[in-house]
C-alpha cells in the first residue's frame, strides 16, 4: 500500500509540473502584459522599454526557465498587477473557495443520496418522475442565470439573504446552493441507477430473506455498494466544481481563488496564474488520490497493488 | 404492487424510509421548498424601507459598491483609471479640480513656469503632514517626482515621464525640470497621477506594504484592504481642508452588474458606481434611491488608416462620417446618456468649440460622395473591435459596421478579447484599416489626446501635418486665451479632413440612497471628502 501511495504521489508531482508548463505557454500565446500594464498614452517606445525591463522580450523558454528556477525555491514571484508576492495572494483565498466548494458538495451529497434512493425504491412512481425531471432541469439550467435569479428573488424581493460577498453563514447559502444544483442533479441520477442495479442483486434478496428490516437492507447492504461508483464520481466532480466555482465567485464577488485567477488571466498576471494553477492542480490531484484510497477502503475486493 | 412491497414484503417500510430520509432531504432542499406565499411584488420591494437606515442614523459611516478595485495604492504603479480614481482620497496632488473640473490649488498654492516653460516652480502649502506625522515639504515633492521616473521603480505612470528632476529652493518652494516645455505639468501633478509621497516612509517601507498600506496627506487613511472583499477608509482628523464629513467608508468591489444594483436596492450599500443604463429608470422609480449621471472625458471614435485605399480619399472618409447615425446609436445603446461630438474634443475640454457642428446622418450624401470618389458600388474593408476593457466597444462597433454596409461598404467585423487585440494587433501596429477605440482625457486640454490619436503607431495611422503643426503651436502657447483660437482651428480642420469617424463621449451613472449628499465629478475621480450623509 505504501508503495502505491508513493508511486501515485510521484505521478502527481509530474502531473502538476506538466500542467504548469502547458499553462505558462498557453497564457503567453495571447501576448505579454507590458501593453496592458502601461497607461493608454504610453508610446510604443515606452512599451518596448517596459517590456525589456521586465524581461518579457526574452524567449519563452528563457522566461519559463527563470520562473522554474525561482519556483523550485518556493518563490512564485511578485504579482505583476498587485506588486505583492503571488503565492500568498492565492493561498490566502483558498479558505474562501474551499468553504464554497465543500459546502456545495455537502449540500449536493446530502440531497442527492436520499433523493436517489427514494427514486430507486419508488421506481416508476410519481415521486420518481418528478425527481428525475427536476434533476434534468437542474443539470440543464445555466448556473449564471440561476445565480442572478437567486439574487433578485431571495435578496431584493424577499430580503432573506445578502446579495453578494462573503461574511456570515447567510452569505454562503446562495452561492453554495447554486453551485450544488448541477452536482445534485448528476448525483441523484447516478445514485438512482446504481441503487437500482444493486437492489436487483442476489445478496439483497438474501438479506431480505434473512428477515432484515428494509431500512437495514438499504443502509447496510445496498447503499454501501451503491456508494462505490458514487465516491469515484464525487472525486472527479471536485475538479469540475472548482471550475464552476469561478462563475459563481464572479457573480457573487465571492473572494475565492477562482475570481482572483480569472482577473489575473485577463490582466496577464503570469506569476499569479502560475501560482493558482499550481495550487489548484495539486488540490485536484490530491483529492483524486484520496478517492482512490477510499475506494479501496469501501470495497474489500479491490486491493490496489503497487 | 410497488417494488418496495415486492422486495420487502408487507411490512411496509416505505413510510418509515421516507420519514427518515425526509429530514436529510429537507436540509438540501430547503431553498426549493420555500412557499410562494412570501413573495412580494416589485413595487412592494421598492417601498420596503432601506435596510441600512439604522446604519445611517448612527452617524457617519458609509458603504459603497464599486464595479472595480484598484490594483495598488502606490501612485506610481497604478494600472488604469479604475485604480487611479480612488487615490485622491488617500493622497493629494500639487493641484486638484473643483466640481466644474477647473484646476485649483492642492498641496501647491501657486505655480508658474520659468523661461521657456521647461521648468515650473510651485509654492507649497505649509503645515501639512502625512498620516504618519511626516512633514510635507519641497523634499517630498522632489522625492516623489524623481521616484516616478526612476527606472528601478518601473513606474506605469507614463504621464510623468517628461520630468527630468526637481530642485528644492526652500522648504516650501520647489522647481521641477522637464525634458521640454510642457503646458500640462500642473494637470499632470493633480489627483490622478501626482499623489505626493513621504520620502522617509517610502524609503523605509517594502514594496508590498507601499501598495497596501499607503501613507498620504489626503482626507482618508486606508486602514484595511482585503482584495475582492473590502477597502476601509477612515477620515484623517488633521486633514488640511478640514476633516471629512463621514468618519468611515467601506468600499466593496461588486463586479457583477446585477449584484451591484441589487446591493443598492436592498440597502446593503449606500452608493454604487457604473449603473447600467438599462437599470437607471428602475432605480429612479424607487423612492429611496436617486441616480446621478455625469459626462465623462472618455471620447469614442473609429480610427481610419489613410494608407489603405480608398481611405486615402477625404471624400471617402467624409462619406463614412455621413453614413453613421450616431444619434440613433446614442439613443438605442446608451439610452441617451452620451454626448454627440463633432470631433474628438470633449465638451468639457478647454477650447471646445460648440460652433463646429457634427456630421449629420445623411446616407444619400455618403453614397454620393463614394460615387464621386469612384466607388459607386462601395468597397470591402476590415473593421476591428474588442470585448472587455474599460468600456463597451463591441456593441457600438456592430452598429457602425451595419450603417456602413447600408451605404454599400462591405465591412468584415473582427471581434477579439481586449488583451489579445492589444498584444496581437495594436502593439505591432497591425490593426485593420478601421478600428474602434476610446480615450479618456485626464487633462481636459485637447492637445495631448489629439496628438496621441495621430501618433502613427498602435494602429493610429492618420496624421494631418497642418493639424499637428497647430497642436505643436498650442503646446508652446502658455497663455490660455491665445490657445483657445488655435484649438478652434484644429477642430474645424479635424472635422473637414475626417481623419476619424467621430462619435460621442458617454456618461457615467451613479446610484445612491437619498440620504447621500454627493455630486459625482465628471473627471471620473471619486473624491469623498465632501460627501455627507443627511
Amino acid at each position: 500500500m505504501t508503495g502505491f501511495v508513493i508511486q501515485r504521489l510521484l505521478l502527481a508531482v509530474l502531473v502538476v509540473f506538466g500542467v504548469s508548463i502547458v499553462t505558462f505557454f498557453l497564457t503567453f500565446l495571447s501576448g505579454d502584459p507590458a501593453a496592458l500594464m502601461l497607461s493608454a498614452d504610453a508610446s510604443a517606445e515606452q512599451v518596448a522599454q517596459f517590456r525589456h525591463d521586465w524581461g518579457f522580450d526574452d524567449p519563452i523558454i528563457v522566461q519559463y526557465g527563470r520562473f522554474l528556477g525561482r519556483a523550485l525555491q518556493g518563490d512564485m514571484g511578485m504579482s505583476l498587477r498587485h506588486g505583492t508576492p503571488a503565492l500568498p495572494l492565492i493561498a490566502d483565498r483558498l479558505p474562501a473557495t474551499f468553504q464554497l466548494t465543500l459546502t456545495a458538495m455537502a449540500m449536493a451529497i446530502f440531497a442527492a443520496i436520499p433523493l436517489g434512493v427514494i427514486s430507486a425504491t419508488h421506481r416508476g412512481s410519481a415521486i420518481d418522475l418528478v425527481t428525475m425531471t427536476v434533476a434534468l432541469v437542474g443539470q440543464a439550467i445555466p448556473a449564471f442565470w440561476l445565480a442572478i435569479m437567486g439574487i433578485l428573488f431571495f435578496s431584493v424581493s424577499l430580503g432573506w439573504l445578502p446579495t453578494s460577498g462573503r461574511g456570515t453563514l447567510l452569505h454562503v447559502i446562495m452561492p453554495a446552493s447554486v453551485l450544488a444544483i448541477g452536482l445534485t442533479a448528476l448525483l441523484t441520477r447516478l445514485t438512482r441507477s446504481t441503487m437500482l442495479e444493486v437492489l436487483s442483486e442476489d445478496y439483497v434478496r438474501t438479506a431480505r430473506a434473512k428477515g432484515l428490516r428494509a431500512w437495514a437492507v438499504l443502509s447496510r447492504h445496498a447503499l454501501r455498494n451503491a456508494l462505490i461508483p458514487l465516491v469515484t464520481v464525487i472525486g472527479l466532480q471536485f475538479g469540475y466544481i472548482l471550475g464552476g466555482a469561478v462563475v459563481i465567485e464572479t457573480v457573487f464577488t465571492w473572494p475565492g481563488v477562482g475570481l482572483f485567477t480569472i482577473q489575473a488571466i485577463t490582466n496577464r498576471d503570469y506569476p499569479v496564474v502560475q501560482a493558482a494553477v499550481l495550487i489548484l492542480s495539486t488540490a485536484v490531484v490530491l483529492i483524486n488520490l484520496l478517492v482512490d484510497l477510499l475506494y479501496g477502503l469501501l470495497d474489500p475486493r479491490i486491493r490496489v497493488r503497487a | 404492487m410497488s417494488m418496495v412491497n415486492r422486495l420487502f414484503g408487507n411490512r411496509v417500510t416505505r413510510r418509515e424510509a421516507i420519514r427518515q430520509t425526509a429530514g436529510a432531504v429537507a436540509a438540501g432542499l430547503a431553498l426549493s421548498a420555500l412557499p410562494a406565499a412570501g413573495v412580494r411584488t416589485a413595487e412592494a420591494a421598492g417601498i420596503r424601507p432601506v435596510q441600512a437606515a439604522s446604519v445611517l442614523n448612527q452617524g457617519s459611516t458609509f458603504k459603497m459598491g464599486l464595479a472595480s478595485e484598484p490594483n495598488t495604492f502606490d501612485p506610481h504603479l497604478t494600472l488604469g483609471r479604475n485604480s487611479q480614481i480612488l487615490l485622491a482620497n488617500v493622497f493629494d496632488g500639487l493641484t486638484a479640480r473643483d466640481q466644474n473640473t477647473n484646476i485649483i490649488p492642492g498641496l501647491a498654492t501657486e505655480w508658474g513656469y520659468l523661461g521657456n516653460g521647461s521648468t515650473w516652480q510651485f509654492k507649497l502649502r505649509e503645515g501639512v503632514t502625512f498620516h504618519n506625522g511626516d512633514p510635507f515639504d519641497a523634499n517630498a515633492v522632489k522625492f516623489t517626482v524623481e521616484r516616478a521616473v526612476d527606472p528601478a521603480i518601473k513606474s506605469t505612470i507614463s504621464e510623468l515621464s517628461g520630468i527630468v528632476g526637481a530642485d528644492v529652493i526652500d522648504p516650501s518652494t520647489v522647481q521641477i525640470r522637464l525634458k521640454q516645455p510642457d503646458i500640462l505639468l500642473p494637470n499632470r501633478l493633480g489627483e490622478l497621477f501626482g499623489g505626493m509621497l513621504s520620502p522617509a516612509h517610502t524609503m523605509a517601507t517594502d514594496a508590498a506594504s507601499l501598495a497596501t498600506r499607503p501613507n498620504g496627506t489626503g482626507p482618508f487613511k486606508l486602514t484595511e484592504w482585503v482584495k475582492n472583499e473590502r477597502i476601509v477608509l477612515q477620515a484623517s482628523p488633521n486633514y488640511w481642508r478640514g476633516p471629512a464629513n463621514v468618519s468611515e467608508i467601506t468600499i466593496r468591489p461588486i463586479l457583477e452588474d446585477a449584484a451591484r444594483v441589487a446591493a443598492l436596492q436592498t440597502g446593503e450599500v449606500d452608493y454604487i458606481s457604473n449603473v447600467p443604463y438599462e437599470r437607471i429608470g428602475e432605480l429612479q422609480a424607487d423612492p429611496n434611491l436617486v441616480v446621478k449621471t455625469v459626462p465623462t472625458p472618455r471620447v469614442f471614435f473609429v480610427s481610419i488608416n489613410p494608407n489603405v485605399a480608398p481611405l486615402n480619399d477625404v471624400r471617402v472618409r467624409q462619406a463614412l462620417n455621413y453614413a453613421v447615425d450616431v444619434e440613433a446609436i446614442i439613443s438605442a445603446l446608451y439610452l441617451g446618456y452620451a454626448t454627440r461630438l463633432a470631433t474628438a474634443v470633449g465638451s468639457a475640454s478647454f477650447g471646445y468649440d460648440p460652433s463646429i457642428t457634427a456630421y449629420p446622418y445623411d446616407p444619400a450624401k455618403a453614397k454620393a460622395l463614394l460615387a464621386e470618389a469612384g466607388y459607386p458600388n462601395g468597397f470591402s474593408i476590415e473593421f476591428d473591435s474588442f470585448t472587455g476593457s474599460i468600456a463597451d466597444h463591441s456593441r457600438p462597433a456592430e452598429a457602425i459596421a451595419e450603417y456602413l454596409r447600408q451605404v454599400g461598404i462591405d465591412v468584415k467585423l473582427n471581434v477579439q478579447e481586449f488583451g489579445a487585440f492589444n498584444s496581437t494587433k495594436r502593439q505591432v501596429n497591425q490593426v485593420a484599416p478601421l478600428h474602434i477605440y476610446s480615450l479618456g482625457d485626464p487633462y481636459f486640454e485637447p492637445v495631448w489626446a489629439l496628438k496621441w490619436m495621430q501618433q502613427l503607431n498602435l494602429g493610429l495611422n492618420y496624421r494631418n501635418p497642418e493639424i499637428y503643426g497647430l497642436l505643436d503651436q498650442a503646446e508652446a502657447t502658455f497663455d490660455p486665451s491665445a490657445r483657445a483660437p488655435i484649438y478652434s482651428k484644429v477642430q474645424q480642420l479635424l472635422k473637414d479632413d475626417a481623419g476619424f469617424i467621430f462619435l460621442f463621449s458617454n456618461y457615467a451613472a451613479f446610484g445612491m440612497n437619498r440620504r447621500v449628499a454627493y455630486e459625482p465629478r465628471s473627471d471620473e475621480t471619486q473624491w469623498f471628502h465632501a460627501l455627507q450623509m443627511m
